[in-house]
């Protein structure tokens, strides 16, 4: 399949990369073109603008930051005259806003599909994400393969914003999840207990999760380097909360935790790992 | 002098009234015309056309988008107020988005004062609004006797922006403190207690305050009709969530009593009064 790919950071990159080795033929642009470089290098080609990116492709992906970055490429891409393309947008942003892009371009003749991912930069290159896709079941099935290169767990969830939220369903839970084996660590120091322990306790029952064991072993190393960014968690529970707002829905709990975050972009935190809550939670206890 | 007012509502109406009969020359604009029936005032075609007119603007609307499409839209007062005129905003928005308006006013050389107020209904009734003014200090003794006509404490906070941030704090300490007195009649009531005889016993106290004298005798009479619409509330809620996240400042308890109105939205109290959280923890 003929593939135009958008945006080639920490995600991005790795993301196209896999795409290649499935033996797709991939087009490439960034923002910044020294971005592209190892991209070229695995064989993908050049193009001048995201416009140029989608002219003649089956298929055009977005990996970009913020909802805006998302409408401009996507803007960018309808005005190629690419009637029929299938344009894949897998960056995480607000479901109101995923909404508003997919009627955009269906005005354009581009079938919009929203499908964010879950599982940071080691997923990605290991291409093993979890991809949480919104959209039209001909769109899904055309993009399917090239997901196939990505991700191992694929779902689509439903019509337009559907992936959109049940990303922001994700964050809520790993947002919680980060916060409470953090606040589980700090309790257990605070006693005089020893957290490696507890940890090791607590696997093999009800608490049991992907958070406790991972997060959870980087707390006790007090490896705080990214994965991902407290910043980027901030944002994400930001459209959470956001949403939240307009709904009119409760959320006491991703509330507070949104908070916690937050407070640690506030006191310089932001580009630590999300598992830095736990500095926070420390030096708020007098355990720092 | 000829005093321009833009958002008759229920605080607009009698903030104009009063600047009437204080002897300003009163002119007026609505989106719909109705709202300017009976009321001693030249009405205008558009804001820019009022703008003309005027010396002095006030306006209070609801949104941070209204303010800024009246200010600076199509046939916004930019495009008709003269240089040296002073637009003051008394409607509680984003600090950011007074801010840029202020600027942009400011390059036609018109002067920007954002001075929410609070107080309500009756505050504006009675003209003993809390005003609080952020922007020149000069463009603000300029305007003052104008001010004092609907209330009574003027407080210059700082430059613009200023006084959308203490309302803002404002909000946070009156909203909270409403929830707080909703919890405390909750528990008395569950707990077996007269809620009156609670707040009648607090009074004298410490705990002692204006949103439990007005607020608590709300939820005791069960009366729950605006005074201040909630849904208002809960729109200021979400402008001070987003400013605590601009400054990277946390801020639990103002996140956790925004997720209680964001429940009393959802049980369709929005156009009661604030002192409905109560009902709301009754629905849990």
């Amino acid at each position: 399949m003929k593939i135009g790919f958008i945006g080639l950071g920490i995600m991005g990159r790795p993301m196209a990369l896999n795409l290649l080795k499935g033996g797709h033929q991939v087009a490439v642009w960034a923002r910044r073109a020294e971005s592209m470089q190892p991209l070229l290098d695995a064989g993908a080609v050049g193009a001048a603008s995201p416009a140029a990116v989608a002219k003649g492709q089956d298929l055009v992906i977005s990996m970009v930051a913020d909802a805006p970055d998302v409408a401009d490429v996507m803007r960018s891409v309808a005005s190629a005259g690419n009637r029929g393309l299938v344009a894949v947008d897998m960056s995480t942003i607000a479901p109101a806003a995923a909404r508003a892009i997919h009627a955009e371009l269906a005005a354009a003749g581009v079938d919009f599909i929203d499908a964010p991912v879950s599982g940071g930069e080691v997923g990605a290159i290991a291409g093993s994400l979890a991809i949480m896709a919104g959209g039209s079941d001909a769109a899904f099935a055309r993009a399917k393969p090239a997901f196939a290169c990505m991700g191992k767990n694929i779902v689509h969830v439903g019509g337009p914003g559907a992936g959109q939220v049940t990303k922001a369903a994700n964050q809520i839970v790993t947002g919680m999840g980060v916060l409470a084996v953090a606040e589980a660590m700090a309790f257990a120091s605070k006693n005089g207990v020893d957290r490696g322990k507890v940890r090791e306790a607590l696997l093999g029952g009800f608490a049991y999760s992907k958070i406790l064991e991972n997060h959870g072993q980087r707390m006790l190393d007090r490896n705080f380097q990214p994965g991902f960014k407290s910043w980027m968690h901030e944002k994400d529970l930001n459209i959470v909360m956001q949403t939240a707002h307009e709904l009119g829905l409760c959320l006491p709990g991703s509330a507070a935790t949104a908070q916690m975050f937050n407070a640690m972009v506030g006191s310089g935190l932001g580009e630590e790992d999300s598992i830095a809550v736990l500095k926070l939670l420390e030096s708020l206890s007098g355990q720092a | 002098m000829k005093v321009g007012f833009i958002g008759l509502g229920a605080m607009g109406r009698p903030m104009a009234l009063h600047l009437h009969a204080a002897g300003q020359e009163l002119h007026v604009w609505a989106r719909r015309p109705q709202t300017c029936a009976g009321l001693p005032a030249t009405v205008h075609a558009t804001p820019a056309a009022l703008g003309a007119a005027c010396e002095v603007v006030f306006t209070i609307i609801t949104s941070s988008a209204d303010v800024e499409g009246v200010a600076l839209g199509e046939n916004g007062l930019i495009h008709g107020m003269a240089p040296g005129s002073v637009l003051v905003d008394c409607s509680t928005i984003a600090p950011d988005v007074a801010r840029r308006i202020a600027g942009r006013l400011a390059e036609r050389g018109i002067a920007m004062l954002d001075a929410p107020v609070s107080g309500g209904e009756q505050g504006a009734i009675a003209a003993t609004l809390a005003i609080m003014a952020g922007g020149d200090a000069a463009v603000l003794e300029r305007v003052r006797p104008l001010l004092e006509t609907l209330g009574q404490r003027i407080v210059h906070v700082g430059p613009n922006g200023a006084g959308q941030v203490a309302k803002a704090c404002n909000q946070m300490i009156m909203v909270a403190a409403i929830e707080a007195v909703a919890e405390a009649m909750h528990l008395a009531r569950a707990a077996g207690v007269d809620p009156a005889k609670v707040k009648q016993a607090l009074a004298g106290g410490s705990a002692g305050s204006r949103v439990l004298e007005i607020m608590g005798q709300r939820m005791v009479d069960r009366d729950f009709a605006a005074g201040i619409e909630a849904r208002l509330h809960h729109k200021d809620f979400g402008l001070v969530l987003a400013a605590a996240r601009q400054s990277g400042v946390p801020v639990a308890l103002t996140a956790s009593v925004a997720q209680q109105l964001n429940a009393l939205m959802a049980l369709g109290f929005g156009k009661d009064d604030t002192s409905s959280l109560l009902r709301v923890l009754e629905a849990a």
